[in-house]
């Protein structure tokens, strides 16, 4: 089951239900805790402890998750190879030319796990929340200015546009090619990148459109009520305490248990 | 419609803002088709994979310059670039994670610095080539502190790659897709339009008085 572009999972769940200003302040807050982490402990025992939250509280089927690691994963992996191989430490082995040191390989392992961390928490909020009441829920809680709300709305209604947009400009390139007849449109880079600045050029004309109209209901003259607005809840509590509780709790395991390694081991600046 | 020059002291409106959306998506998404060729770029790269981010990451900050150069007013590059990661993170689920929104924050300032220094006036391919640098530099001390890449090997050939990539695919391409996104009309009714229509206005007329043997460059 795959979800539409940019699209939360149909179903219903305890985390859909939540508020969404909380989930993403919660995500924010985990993941800026977890960027002064360099073990690979510390955000494995977190990225274990995510899976049951996005099986069971998000309804989210395994399939899905695992297919949705598929990025993440490349880019774990190509983090743990070059930290492995570009930094000086005590030699562990030589593949060919190059020595990999365990500095490197378990400063690699780190980053890479922190990766899969993040990608997980990440995919599971997109998954459970939708874009407009996201934007509601901050225009609400965070003051955020209803014109940067409504513009952002417009401009996700774009996206959700983009791929038939690309589908009928390749469509009329294709046609317009008498060489290529029912071999579909050419792949060369020059046409990809035809076809790239007249999707900008589509958009921008459509987001022009839309600003009119917007514009002309009065949009972004005042302050207007809201339609749906996105309470705060006693739950939506109960999940950013448990949250930030349980990361703290492994923080402090890992520390105790003297595997918490911090940013000093990165080497920053020199 | 008349004034194009005094564009400074005019607030962002909500025609700007939703320019900024569109543009802040499209890049976005651009962005994120960005990030999975680079993903799988670097695992075929090998030990030098980590490189390719610095070879590309002029292209992750192109359209800060772009959306200054057409709409022209203070904190709109960090704005459009803070769209742009809100639609990558929010919407698309970046593998970078949420942290994306603040490198987006950075990146945008650091491409905006060499408009702020001339005010908002200048938009000359050598302001760009600045903004391009500039914000390759932002960028790099983020990753000195998020990466710890002062501490690597190939640190020179790193900054090397950095500072070319934000010249060409930052800097001087945003003016390349500004340029042609104006030659075809659509940016008409937004600040980089007046502006042409003005400079065309002011070309004619004085071509009027001399003889006119003068190139016009809209």
């Amino acid at each position: 089951m795959r979800p539409a572009f940019g699209r939360p999972l149909a179903v219903d769940s305890v985390l859909h239900r939540r508020d969404p200003t909380v989930k993403l302040a919660v995500l924010l807050v985990i993941c800026l805790v977890l960027t002064g982490v360099t073990d690979p402990v510390t955000p494995g025992v977190l990225y274990l402890l995510t899976w049951p939250v996005a099986l069971r509280a998000g309804r989210i089927p395994a399939g899905t998750l695992l297919r949705a690691h598929l990025p993440f994963a490349a880019f774990a992996l190509s983090l743990l190879l070059v930290n492995a191989c570009t930094r000086s430490g005590e030699l562990l082995a030589r593949l060919g030319p190059v020595p990999i040191t365990v500095e490197g390989l378990s400063i690699g392992a780190g980053l890479a796990v922190r990766t899969l961390l993040i990608g997980i928490t990440s995919v599971t909020f997109v998954l459970t929340t939708d874009g407009a009441r996201l934007m509601t829920s901050l225009h609400q809680h965070v003051r955020l200015d209803g014109r940067f709300a409504y513009a952002v709305l417009a401009g996700y209604r774009l996206l959700e546009q983009l791929p038939e947009s690309w589908a009928t400009i390749r469509a009329a390139q294709a046609a317009r090619d008498a060489s290529r007849r029912g071999r579909g449109p050419s792949r060369a880079p020059r046409a990809l990148s035809r076809a790239a600045f007249t999707l900008l050029v589509t958009a921008l004309r459509r987001g022009e459109r839309m600003s009119i109209a917007l514009e002309t209901r009065g949009l972004g003259a005042g302050p207007r009520t809201i339609a749906a607005p996105s309470p705060l809840q006693v739950g939506d509590a109960v999940l950013a305490g448990t949250a930030l509780v349980s990361t703290a709790v492994v923080l402090w395991g890992s520390w105790q248990a003297g595997t918490l390694r911090g940013l000093g081991a990165l080497g920053v600046f020199g | 419609m008349s004034a194009g020059t005094t564009s400074r002291c005019r607030p962002i409106t909500l025609h700007d803002l939703v320019l900024l959306a569109v543009l802040g998506v499209v890049f976005g998404f651009l962005y994120w088709v960005l990030v999975q060729l680079w993903g799988w770029l670097q695992v075929a790269m090998g030990p030098l994979g980590d490189l390719a981010q610095n070879v590309l990451v002029g292209g992750w900050m192109v359209v800060a310059p772009l959306a200054i150069y057409i709409v022209r007013k203070p904190g709109v590059g960090i704005l459009v670039e803070i769209i742009a990661s809100i639609v990558e993170v929010v919407f698309l689920a970046s593998p970078v994670g949420p942290m994306l929104i603040l490198v987006g924050l950075i990146q945008g300032a650091g491409a905006e610095v060499a408009f702020t220094a001339t005010r908002y006036r200048r938009y000359g391919w050598g302001v760009f080539l600045v903004s391009g640098l500039t914000a390759a530099l932002a960028n790099l001390l983020l990753g000195m502190v998020r990466f710890g890449w002062a501490g690597q090997a190939f640190f020179e050939l790193r900054v090397l790659f950095q500072l070319g990539s934000g010249v060409l695919l930052c800097g001087l391409l945003a003016k390349l897709i500004g340029d042609a996104l104006l030659r075809t009309g659509v940016l008409d009714n937004y600040t980089i339009g007046r502006a042409a229509r003005s400079a065309r206005a002011a070309k004619t007329a004085a071509g009027s008085l001399q003889t006119d043997s003068e190139v016009s460059d809209g």
